[in-house]
C-alpha cells in the first residue's frame, strides 16, 4: 500500500521530469512547499523502496517503477482537474481539490470520468488515458489537443492561431537547448516556446 | 492630400501577418503614402491616397493580426477602427495557401458587419502547394465578393479596386456568419438587450464579445448598464457548463469549425510529392547543428556590410559637410556652426550612414522569412534575459545603435514583453560605446579588459532582464509565432519599407540631436562647462575617483556617447590617454559610459515607445546603476 505522501512526491518528481526541470532536492522541496531536510529524508525512503535513485547533492532519477506510479497519479490529477472544471468549480479551487481526489480514484472510475469529460469513444479496458503535454511528443509525432492550461492571454492567442480543443497538431521538431517547438496546425507552421508548449495538453497519436 | 473631393472613399486593408498586405498597399498607393503612429499608441499607421477611375480613395493599412480578440494593442486598434470609424469598405486580404486560418479572421470581420471584399492573395503560392480554390463557391459561403490576386505581380489588383468601389456604391453590408443553435440563441437574447442602449458598436458583435468575456467591451457596457453584463455572464456560464470550456474558447472553436467547413468545401488539395522548398530550406536553416553557423554567418555578414557601407558613406558625407561648419566663426556664430550645423552633421554623417544599410538589410531578411527562423533558434538563449526569441533581432540591433533597436521592440505583442525587451536593449553597448571601450580600455589597459567589460555587460543584462521579468506585473508571454514560408524579397516593397523606416528615424532622432548640440555649444560659449564640472565633482572625483573634467564629458556623452572620448582628447589636448588617466580610471570611466544613460536619441525613442513615465524610470535607474557599478569598480580595482 502506497501512502498519499509517497504518491504526492512521485507525482511531483514526475511532473518536474516531464517539464525538463532538474529533479534536485531543492526543486522538489520548493515544488512541494516542504523543508529541504524533510524532502531529503523522504527521498531516501523512496530510494529504499525502489522508486528512484538518490545521489546526495545531485538529486534523484526515477526508476521505471517510480515513473509508472508518478505518471499514473499525474494523469489522475489532470483528469480530475478537467472533470472539476466541467462542474463549474472555480479555477482557484480546482488544483487543490484535484490534489486530494487523485489519491482516491480507482482505475475504472478514472476511465469513466475521462470518457465523460473528453466525449471520446470508449477506451479499450486497460489502456492508459494518455493526455500529455505537447513537449513530451517526439519529433514527427501527432497529437490531438485535449485542453490548454495557463493564462488567459496565451491560451486565447493559441486558440486564435488555430489551436482549439480537438484539433490535430504535428510536432515537426524542437530546437536545441530546451528551445521552442516547431509545430504544424491547420496547414500553417508555428513556433511555440517550450513554456507555452508544456501547457498544451494533447492525446498522443 | 485635399479633403475637398466629395467622392473620397475610405478603404481599410485588413488581414493576417505575412499575407502580402503591405505589398498590396504599396502597389495601389504608389508614392502617395505617409506613415505615422496611431494617436497615443506605438503602432504603425500607414495611410495612402490613390486616384482610381474618377474616385479619390484613401487607403489605410491596418496592422497584420490573427484575430480581433483584443489580445494585443494592434488587435484593439484594428477593431476599434473598423467598428467605430467605419471605413466605407474593408478589403480583407486572405492567404490562399492557408485558407482555414485566414478565414477564421474573415469570419470575425464579418461579425462587424462592414461592407467587405476579400482579396484571395498568393494564388501562385497556393498553386505551388497543390491547392486549387473554387472562387465562386467560396464567394457563396462568405456572402461577399472574392477576387483572386497575386499582389507581387500586380495580378487582380485593378479588379479588386473596381469591386471595392462597386461595393461602396451599392452600400451592400456583409452578413455575419451564423454559429451553432444554442450559441445563436444566447447571442440573440443578449443582442436584444444591447440594442436598447446607446453604443457605437454593432449590437450583435457586442453580444458576442460579452459572451466571450471581452474585458474592454465588458467595461464599456458595464458603464452603461451593469445588468446586461451580468446577464451575459450567466449565459456564458450556461455554455461553459455544457461544453466544459471557457466561453471564449467555445466561440473560437465555433469560428474555426465554420472556417474549416468553408475551406474544405471550396478547396482541393493535391499534396505535392516531394518536400516543398520551405521544408528543404528549413531542414538546413533550423538544423540543430548547421543552423547556428548559418545564423552567426548571416549576422556577421550583416554587421560587416553595415560597417563597411556605413563607414564609406560616413566619410563621404563628413568631407562634404565639414567646410560648412567652420564658416561661422566663434561666439554667437559658434552656436550655428558648432551647434546647429555640427548637430546636423552628426546626424547625417555619423548616424544615418549606418542606419540606412542596416534597415535595408533588415527589411530584406524580414521579407525573405529568415527572421522568424532566427527567433526560433535563439529563443532559449533570450529566455535567460527574461524575453523571448522575437526580441533577438532588436537585441542584436542594439550593438549597432539603441535607437532602431528600441523601435524594433514593437514586434513584441504585449505591453509587458515590449517594456522588458526595450529595457534590456538599452543596456546593450552600442557602436558608440564600443568606440569608447576599445579606444580607452582596449588600447591602453589591454584588450582582455575590454572583453571582460563586455562579458560583465552580458551577465548584467541577464540579471537585470530576469529581475524586470519578475517585477513587472501582467501575464508573462512566451514565444507564439507563425513561421511563414520563405519568399523572394519583393524589391519595390523592400525599398519603400526601408525609406519609410529611415524617414521615421530621422523625424525622431534629428531634432533632438540638433537641439542637444545647440544647448551644449551654448554652455561652452557661455563658459558654463567648468562650473558644471565642478558641481559634479563630489560624484566624479569623490565617488568614482575620476578627474573633475569627466563631469563635462559625461554631459556631452548624453548627446552621443563617443563624444566623451572626442571631448577628452580636445579638453586634455592629447590623444595619448595613457598620460591623463590611470588604468583604473579608464576602466571606471568606460563602465560609467557603458551604462549611465541611454543617449538623447534613445531617450526620445523611449518616450515615444513607452511614454514619459517608463522612459524616466529607465533613465534614472540607469544613471543610478552606472554610478553604483562605477563606484564599486573603483573601490575593487584600487584594492587590487
Amino acid at each position: 500500500m502506497i501512502t498519499e505522501s509517497v504518491e504526492e512526491y512521485l507525482e511531483t518528481i514526475y511532473r518536474l521530469y516531464e517539464r525538463g526541470v532538474a529533479t534536485t532536492t531543492t526543486n522538489i522541496a520548493k515544488e512541494l512547499k516542504v523543508a529541504p531536510a524533510s524532502a531529503t529524508q523522504m527521498l531516501k525512503k523512496l530510494a529504499k523502496q525502489g522508486y528512484l535513485k538518490y545521489t546526495p547533492y545531485r538529486g534523484v532519477t526515477l526508476t521505471a517503477k517510480g515513473k509508472r506510479t508518478g505518471k499514473e497519479i499525474l494523469r489522475k490529477h489532470r483528469v480530475m482537474e478537467k472533470f472539476l472544471g466541467t462542474l463549474g468549480i472555480p479555477k482557484s479551487k480546482i488544483h487543490k481539490e484535484a490534489c486530494e481526489l487523485e489519491h482516491h480514484i480507482p482505475h475504472d472510475l478514472e476511465r469513466a470520468i475521462y470518457q465523460k469529460v473528453e466525449g471520446e469513444k470508449p477506451l479499450p479496458p486497460g489502456a492508459p488515458s494518455d493526455v500529455v503535454p505537447l513537449t513530451s511528443l517526439l519529433d514527427g509525432q501527432k497529437g490531438v489537443i485535449s485542453f490548454i492550461g495557463g493564462g488567459r492571454g496565451a491560451s486565447q492567442r493559441l486558440a486564435d492561431l488555430g489551436l482549439t480543443p480537438r484539433t490535430e497538431i504535428t510536432v515537426i521538431k524542437s530546437a536545441l537547448f530546451r528551445g521552442p517547438l516547431l509545430i504544424s496546425v491547420r496547414g500553417t507552421t508555428l513556433a511555440i516556446g517550450r513554456g507555452v508548449a508544456s501547457r498544451i495538453f494533447v492525446r498522443a497519436k | 492630400m485635399s479633403t475637398t473631393e466629395k467622392k473620397s472613399i475610405r478603404i481599410a486593408l485588413a488581414g493576417n501577418a505575412n499575407v502580402g498586405k503591405s505589398v498590396i498597399f504599396n502597389y495601389i498607393t504608389g508614392l502617395h503614402q505617409h506613415i505615422g503612429n496611431w494617436p497615443g499608441k506605438t503602432v504603425e499607421k500607414a495611410e495612402g491616397t490613390l486616384y482610381f477611375k474618377g474616385h479619390t480613395i484613401d487607403v489605410l493599412d491596418l496592422p497584420g493580426i490573427y484575430s480581433l480578440s483584443a489580445f494585443s494593442i494592434e488587435e484593439r486598434i484594428s477593431r476599434e477602427y473598423i467598428a467605430v470609424e467605419k471605413p466605407d469598405v474593408v478589403i480583407n486580404i486572405v492567404d490562399a495557401s492557408a485558407l482555414e486560418r485566414n478565414l477564421f479572421f474573415t469570419l470575425q470581420l464579418l461579425e462587424l458587419g462592414t461592407p467587405m471584399v476579400v482579396a484571395l492573395n498568393q494564388m501562385d503560392v497556393a498553386e505551388g502547394k497543390g491547392v486549387t480554390i473554387n472562387v465562386s463557391e467560396l464567394q457563396k459561403f462568405l456572402g461577399v465578393p472574392v477576387i483572386p490576386t497575386i499582389a507581387t505581380k500586380g495580378v487582380g489588383i485593378g479588379k479588386l479596386l473596381e469591386k471595392a468601389v462597386k461595393v461602396v456604391r451599392g452600400k451592400t453590408k456583409a452578413k455575419p456568419a451564423r454559429y451553432g443553435r444554442e450559441m445563436e440563441e444566447k447571442i440573440r437574447k443578449i443582442t436584444k438587450l444591447v440594442e436598447k442602449i446607446p453604443i457605437r458598436y454593432p449590437p450583435r458583435w457586442v453580444a458576442i464579445k460579452l459572451l466571450e468575456g471581452d474585458e474592454e467591451i465588458n467595461k464599456i457596457v458595464g458603464g452603461i448598464d451593469q445588468k446586461i453584463v451580468s446577464n451575459a455572464e450567466k449565459h456564458a456560464k450556461d455554455l461553459e457548463r455544457i461544453h466544459g470550456e471557457p466561453c471564449s474558447t467555445i466561440m473560437t472553436s465555433e469560428r474555426y469549425n465554420i472556417a474549416n467547413k468553408i475551406a474544405r468545401r471550396s478547396q482541393r488539395i493535391i499534396p505535392s510529392r516531394g518536400p516543398t522548398l520551405t521544408e528543404k530550406l528549413d531542414a538546413v536553416v533550423t538544423h540543430p547543428v548547421m543552423g547556428y553557423p548559418i545564423l552567426i554567418g548571416i549576422m556577421l555578414l550583416v554587421l560587416f556590410t553595415v560597417f563597411t557601407v556605413g563607414g564609406y558613406l560616413s566619410g563621404f558625407f563628413e568631407d562634404m559637410m565639414e567646410p560648412i561648419r567652420g564658416a561661422f566663426g566663434s561666439g554667437a556664430g559658434e552656436l550655428i556652426g558648432e551647434g546647429l550645423i555640427g548637430g546636423l552633421i552628426a546626424g547625417v554623417a555619423i548616424v544615418l550612414p549606418f542606419i540606412l544599410p542596416f534597415y535595408l538589410i533588415l527589411t530584406v531578411l524580414e521579407d525573405s522569412g529568415y527572421l522568424p527562423r532566427a527567433a526560433f533558434m535563439t529563443d532559449s538563449f533570450m529566455h535567460k534575459m527574461g524575453i523571448h526569441g522575437k526580441a533577438f533581432i532588436p537585441f542584436l540591433l542594439g550593438y549597432g545603435c539603441n535607437v532602431p533597436a528600441c523601435l524594433g521592440c514593437r514586434v513584441m505583442e504585449t505591453e509587458r514583453e515590449r517594456t522588458i525587451a526595450t529595457f534590456v536593449v538599452t543596456l546593450v553597448p552600442c557602436a558608440a560605446v564600443t568606440v569608447v571601450v576599445l579606444g580607452l580600455v582596449g588600447a591602453y589597459v589591454g584588450i582582455h579588459w575590454a572583453l571582460a567589460l563586455y562579458a560583465l555587460n552580458l551577465v548584467i543584462i541577464f540579471i537585470l532582464g530576469k529581475i524586470a521579468f519578475k517585477v513587472l506585473p501582467g501575464e508573462p508571454m512566451g514565444l507564439i509565432m507563425e513561421m511563414p514560408p520563405y519568399r523572394k524579397p519583393h524589391a519595390r516593397s523592400v525599398l519603400k519599407e526601408t525609406w519609410m523606416r529611415v524617414k521615421e528615424f530621422v523625424y525622431i532622432a534629428f531634432p533632438l540631436i540638433i537641439i542637444g548640440s545647440v544647448v551644449l555649444t551654448g554652455l561652452k560659449v557661455g563658459s558654463l562647462l567648468e562650473p558644471i564640472g565642478d558641481a559634479m565633482s563630489p560624484l566624479t572625483v569623490g565617488w568614482l575617483g575620476l578627474p573633475a573634467i569627466t563631469g563635462v564629458l559625461l554631459i556631452f556623452g548624453v548627446l552621443r556617447k563617443e563624444l566623451t572620448l572626442v571631448m577628452l582628447a580636445a579638453l586634455m589636448g592629447t590623444t595619448n590617454f595613457g598620460t591623463v588617466l590611470t588604468p583604473t580610471q579608464m576602466i571606471v570611466f568606460a563602465i560609467v559610459v557603458m551604462y549611465y544613460i541611454p543617449c538623447i536619441a534613445t531617450i526620445a525613442v523611449l518616450v515615444k515607445e513607452l511614454r514619459w513615465k517608463k522612459a524616466i524610470y529607465i533613465t534614472v535607474f540607469e544613471i543610478a546603476f552606472a554610478l553604483l557599478l562605477g563606484g564599486i569598480a573603483f573601490r575593487l580595482l584600487t584594492l587590487v
